[in-house]
């Protein structure tokens, strides 16, 4: 080895990161985006047009819909939290993702194995027929090695830091990754009727059954899609905006707060229900007082912008993680509010509930996605920047107003469905069938349709714009101000 | 150098993963446990054939990791 | 890392000292809208707390200030609702259907409660308006298989058809194919004789074979002429409303095979004012005797 590559070795060793991984499950989270967007879109049509599912059972809506949910949650949800953790984690700690390449090649590669035979699974039609859980109890194990493993890597490169603290970020991070554990686990826990067939038994059944579930259900929703991504907005909003942390207190009262109150919020799933009264009580005031934990994270997101919103307008991949801090605090009042008996009596079963989690989820999941990986794009590949900002800003525009009429289309079916079911005559008898409440919300159905379809465009223009982003010359970065050592590793 | 020990490790962990879907594959009673356990071999085959394949570019000068 | 405390220009705020990839913090202090806000939910929790049934014992539970409970709440509401139909309910349940019918009031809840009793129950597979599906009986025409007069729907409704209840209606069409009752070549005969009788043989085929099995095999139900038989659910022929298809192929496949549907009794599931009520409705679509 000569002199200048042993120079060049020890300036760079300390600084290279494992990005192979990371845009390799930036590569897959965008494709299961377009996977579960579309097959999103398709089920809407079923609901809107019955016969779209063709008389096929393998797409019929009974099947198809966990494949989008679980694309929507775990494939594109999953891999774009793993991928950013993984990002967030080396630079923040300075460290090397622990376990060396191969470990964490093995997170990605089994990640998408599981995804990939949960698809299949569905197809074929098994499922334990726990919403969100629905794998078998052979994919369960397949994913908890699988998260035994990442959770190993991320703990060791935390361990591994040379910084003195943990950013705020790898807590919640942390909690997404502990707590996704101990639900996975508990919620499956199943008997198999043989080592040698998908077929099992739970371990719960009755209330109990129900209970678990939605603990599991709503705290899936709470670390995996919350937690997780509020690590995600405190390394992506900042560095986007340039702009330290609004309130450090903050973040450490409303991440405690946050952790410990939402773990209790489930029963409010299940109101009305043979669950004890007393069971209920404790599930809606818990979700009622995480208001303001969960708003929290809104705060420091908005707050931390003060000084820079002019970036708004000069970068659009900002607007993105911005926007999606906006919906996150609209989903997070809103479910506290949907959580009081009184209001859950009304909404409970009707479109509203479908419409609260799009909000959510497109509103703040897939936005707060979008804006993180319109910034790590350009990082991760060299590149000196997006291809066109026009595409991210026209993505933007086609998406905002697909969620808009997405919800509201939804809002005023929830509603409406709310209201005919409980409505009665003077005689004492239901003013309308169920039929009647079906077909009222056929043309809500078919608005929340083309509100799915205006979001599944804009992510194909993402995607082209960023294929472009790698791709094209003129995005291409001057090779001079790079160390050596780095061109030479073929980093 | 932490590179080399963890393919060592995971390639061996996957490589007994592989043979576990074999076996269930083998003594499949349904199609998902039987599709499951062959994709897991395959898995664990192509995966290994990666981890050997980065393993000798690394050696080579490392220009295509 | 050695930490410094920096000054933040924008805000005036102090940052905490530490630098992450770049990234610093402010030590701003907590917003105390945030922390009011968070305090009232919590002080708010507590009141809802006191006052409805919630926190678990070893045995048994906190019932709460007010002694509320959800089965308390529906039990109620269900009982006052109820409380509303017997009202007219009762009336209709001791009134024959004759006098119903001269009663307007009473028809007018007879109807009411019949047509949602109907879209909720029936509907999924008679259909809206009891306009019938393949299998599924059309009950907007005068084509009954089992009879059309009130009376005659309330007890297909009360007991239903083919089913457990020992008062079900009963009836059952020999399979001539599976069992071999007749050869391929009679009961193609047989459909094209149906088919004639229909009025369907535009084609002049000579039926005359297959009028002969008719005759051996099938009068004793369904009549000289087609015209089927209520007493023992053998369905008009001739009729333009037909259950199962009126193709030769699918005539053919009903002899070999048929299809005995079944209709569950509602007895158990509803009750006799508004069974009456639901005879009365289908009555009303169109067919009624």
């Amino acid at each position: 080895m000569s002199d200048a590559a042993a120079i060049s070795e020890t300036l760079r060793a300390p600084l290279t990161y494992n990005e192979d991984v990371v845009r390799k499950f930036v590569v897959a989270g965008m494709f299961w985006a377009l996977v579960a967007f579309l097959v999103g879109v398709y089920i809407a049509a079923e609901l809107a047009w019955p016969e779209a599912n063709l008389g096929l059972s393998y797409v019929n809506f009974g099947r198809l819909r966990p494949v989008h949910t679980s694309a929507a949650i775990f494939a594109f949800g999953g891999s774009v939290l793993i991928g950013t953790s993984f990002y967030v984690v080396q630079r923040t700690c300075r460290a090397r993702l622990f376990g060396g390449e191969a470990l964490a090649d093995f997170v990605f590669w089994g990640y998408q194995f599981f995804i990939v035979m949960v698809a299949l699974s569905y197809l074929m039609g098994y499922t334990q027929g726990l919403e969100y859980a629905e794998p078998e109890w052979h994919l369960d194990l397949w994913l908890t090695l699988i998260w035994v493993i990442y959770a190993v890597i991320f703990i060791g490169t935390l361990l591994k830091r040379e910084e003195p603290h943990i950013y705020v970020a790898n807590w919640f991070y942390l909690a997404f990754i502990l707590t996704v554990a101990v639900l996975h686990l508990v919620n499956n826990a199943a008997v198999p009727i043989s080592m040698y067939s998908a077929k099992s038994y739970a371990a719960y059944g009755g209330v109990q059954s129900a209970l678990i579930q939605w603990w599991y259900g709503h705290n899936a929703v709470g670390f995996l899609l919350t937690a997780g991504f509020l690590g995600m907005m405190y390394y992506f909003i900042p560095k986007q905006a340039d702009r330290p942390i609004y309130s450090y207190r903050l973040s450490v009262v409303h991440f405690w707060s946050f952790v410990f109150m939402y773990i209790w919020a489930g029963p409010h799933h299940l109101h009305y229900t043979s669950l004890p009264d007393w069971t209920q009580t404790l599930g809606m005031v818990f979700s009622l007082m995480l208001w303001m934990p969960s708003w929290g994270g809104m705060i420091n997101g908005l707050m931390t912008l003060s000084g820079a919103w002019d970036k708004l307008r000069t970068d659009p991949a900002l607007r993105f993680s911005v926007t999606a801090v906006g919906f996150y605090g609209m989903a997070t009042f809103e479910g506290p509010v949907l959580s009081i008996r009184d209001v859950n009596a009304l909404a409970h079963y009707t479109d509203w509930i479908v419409g609260h989690v799009h909000s959510g989820t497109l509103g703040w999941n897939a936005f707060m996605s979008f804006g993180a990986i319109y910034y790590l794009v350009p990082v991760l590949w060299k590149r000196s920047g997006l291809y066109s900002a026009r595409l991210v800003a026209w993505h933007y525009w086609i998406s905002t107003l697909g969620i808009v009429l997405y919800i509201s289309s939804l809002w005023v079916a929830g509603i409406m469905q709310g209201l005919m079911w409980r409505a009665y005559d003077a005689f004492g008898f239901l003013q309308y069938s169920f039929v009647e409440s079906v077909s009222a919300v056929h043309p809500y159905y078919v608005i929340r349709w083309l509100g799915g379809m205006m979001f599944f465009v804009g992510a194909l223009i993402m995607v082209y714009n960023l294929v472009m982003t790698v791709r094209s010359p003129s995005t291409r970065r001057a090779v001079t101000g790079y160390p050596v050592g780095a061109i030479a590793a073929g980093e | 150098m932490e590179d080399d020990i963890s393919g060592v490790l995971v390639g061996a962990l996957v490589a007994v993963l592989g043979m576990v879907g074999l076996f269930m594959a083998s003594g499949a009673y349904d199609n998902a446990i039987f599709i499951f356990g062959l994709s897991l071999a395959a898995f664990a085959v192509l995966f290994d054939i990666g981890l050997i394949r980065r393993h000798f570019d690394r050696r080579s000068g490392g220009r295509h990791v | 890392m050695p930490t410094k405390i920096e000054k933040d220009v924008i805000s005036g705020r102090e940052t905490t000292g530490q630098v992450w990839d770049g990234l610093r913090e402010l030590n701003t202090p907590i917003p105390r809208w945030w922390l009011y806000t968070f305090i009232a939910t919590c002080v708010w929790s507590v009141g809802y707390v006191v006052v409805y049934p919630s926190v678990p014992g070893l045995f048994g539970y906190y019932h709460g200030a007010i002694g509320y409970s959800t089965r308390v709440e529906v039990n109620s509401q269900v009982a006052s609702i109820a409380a509303i139909r017997a009202r007219s309910m009762d009336r209709i349940e001791a009134t024959p259907f004759a006098q119903i019918a001269s009663d307007p009031k009473l028809m007018a809840v007879a109807m009411a409660a019949g047509k949602i009793t109907f879209a909720n129950n029936c509907q999924p597979c008679h259909g809206a308006g009891g306009g019938g599906r393949p299998g599924f009986p059309t009950l907007a025409s005068d084509s009954w298989i089992w009879g059309g007069k009130l009376e005659d729907i309330q007890t297909s409704v009360q007991h239903g058809i083919r089913n457990e209840d020992p008062d079900a209606r009963m009836s059952q069409m020999p399979r001539f194919g599976v069992d071999g009752l007749l050869k391929p070549v009679e009961i193609a005969a047989v459909a094209d004789y149906v088919l004639a009788l229909r009025g369907a043989n535009k084609d002049g085929t000579d039926v005359t074979a297959g009028g002969k099995l008719y005759a051996e095999n099938c009068v004793a139900c369904h009549g000289e002429k087609g015209e089927g038989k209520r007493e023992v659910g053998a369905p008009n022929l001739r009729s333009a409303v037909n259950l199962y298809g009126t193709s030769k192929d699918a005539i053919i496949a009903q002899i070999s095979a048929p299809r005995q549907g079944v209709m569950p009794g509602w007895n158990a599931r509803l009750d006799a004012a508004t069974i009456k009520s639901v005879a009365i409705y289908v009555h009303s679509l169109g067919g009624g005797e």
